[in-house]
């Protein structure tokens, strides 16, 4: 896909924003790194935990989710709930050895597609910083 | 004072199977090495006299109840097994009214192995800040004041490791790991009747053996106990191989103290962290 394809980000967007986000990255051609692979979910609330730990576990490098800022909900609370499972499961996965920075939660709306595309250069050049992942 | 324990137990078993209230009685009995309780159940009330309570009985009985949901049942509860009773009552898995539960205050239990006796007190105890059971229709013992809640030094232990030398030594843990799911039999948290463990579509943990299974068997397990977990550690106890279970257990413990400012198990209203939310908290989360 990239000449350079590691570090290999999963991100999962929520359909309602974030992904809206990312299509408005491309729309208005902002370009950003194609280490990620983008993921189009109902929302940042069906984000099961165990679908996070598999992409590490499958060698992913690092995670992004995102998802419509809280109150901006399509389902009105999905982002709520996922944030607090999103909070436990970033120190249990820390604790296990995946550091906090792999796993990351962004907000981002429809509108911010410039925003999407800054998030996702940052977490790739942090990524590319920090090296591939020790042990799996 | 066990003997004591024991004789109220005993009469109190017999009462309510006499008269009626309960069809089975869920307690402990010797083991056969003489040694070690083992799970009683007791139909008939001239059977009482096999029930025992000591210092050796470390089963969380309440898991037994997910299996006598259509008949009523007492059983005997140390603290820590009546926090299990609380999670699966607010979860809807049981009946209150279905229960008798006999709380016994517990005197700490201790490491038991087969065929010797250990005065060695279990870890869990050391940790225990609920020696006095939190739900019970009749008390055995005089409630304590317990102590302050416990920190978590082992955890802190764990944390002062980088990462990289704590994802070597969980690996070292999934290389060790059978999968014989033992853990979840024992945990009165783990009762869904379809365990991610055992689906194929999708194949959450594949059948191959290769740690990386194992791996996220054990991330999920403990994840899926993250706000549920009582602390009772019957997970790590029944581990054949000895994972250090609790320390997952007990880093998502001391997590949700801090963030949710909860604990599992201590009543039956309180919602379980991850059923709920406030719109304006902060955890640390894309702020």
């Amino acid at each position: 896909m990239s000449e350079n394809s590691a570090p290999l980000i999963i991100g999962f967007l929520c359909n309602w924003c974030s992904y809206a986000g990312a299509d408005m990255a491309g729309t208005s051609r902002a370009a950003y790194p194609s280490n990620i692979r983008i993921l189009r979910v109902p929302c940042s609330g069906r984000v099961d935990p165990m679908m996070i730990v598999k992409c590490f576990q499958e060698g992913a490098d690092a995670v992004l989710v995102a998802g419509c800022h809280p109150g901006d909900c399509h389902y009105n609370e999905g982002n709520y709930y996922g944030r607090r499972r999103f909070a436990l499961l970033r120190e249990l996965l820390d604790f296990m050895g995946v550091e906090r920075e792999r796993f990351r939660v962004e907000w981002v709306s429809a509108s911010e597609g410039k925003r999407f595309a800054k998030i996702v250069t940052d977490f790739t050049n942090e990524m590319t910083k920090m090296g591939p992942r020790k042990a799996s | 004072m066990a003997s004591d324990f024991t004789q109220q137990i005993r009469e109190k078993a017999r009462e309510l199977l006499e008269d009626g209230t309960v069809e089975c009685v869920i307690g402990y009995e010797t083991g056969s090495d003489g040694i070690s309780a083992r799970p009683a159940f007791i139909y008939n009330a001239a059977d009482v006299e096999r029930l025992v309570f000591d210092n050796t009985c470390t089963h969380n009985l309440v898991k037994y109840l997910l299996n006598k949901k259509a008949k009523s049942t007492a059983v005997v509860v140390k603290g820590c097994d009546s926090r299990a009773l609380n999670l699966l009552l607010s979860e809807r898995q049981i009946e209150r009214d279905k229960a008798f539960v006999v709380g016994v205050v517990c005197p700490g239990i201790v490491e038991s192995r087969w065929n010797e006796r250990s005065e060695q007190l279990q870890k869990r105890c050391d940790w225990c800040r609920q020696h006095t059971p939190v739900v019970s229709d009749f008390m055995v013992g005089d409630p304590v004041t317990e102590q302050p809640p416990a920190d978590f030094a082992d955890v802190a232990e764990e944390e002062a490791k980088t990462a990289e030398e704590r994802a070597a030594f969980w690996q070292q843990q999934a290389e060790r790991c059978i999968r014989c799911y033992a853990c979840r039999q024992a945990c009165p948290g783990c009762y869904c009747t379809d365990c991610f463990a055992e689906s194929l579509d999708p194949e959450w943990v594949g059948i191959r053996i290769a740690p990386a299974e194992s791996q996220m068997w054990n991330t999920i397990r403990a994840f899926h106990l993250a706000g549920r977990c009582i602390s009772c550690n019957e997970c790590e106890r029944v581990c054949p191989v000895n994972l250090p279970l609790s320390l997952l257990n007990r880093k998502l413990e001391q997590k949700v103290l801090e963030l949710f400012d909860y604990r599992a198990g201590m009543s039956e209203d309180a919602p379980a962290p991850l059923i709920t939310f406030k719109k304006d908290e902060k955890l640390g989360i894309a702020e």
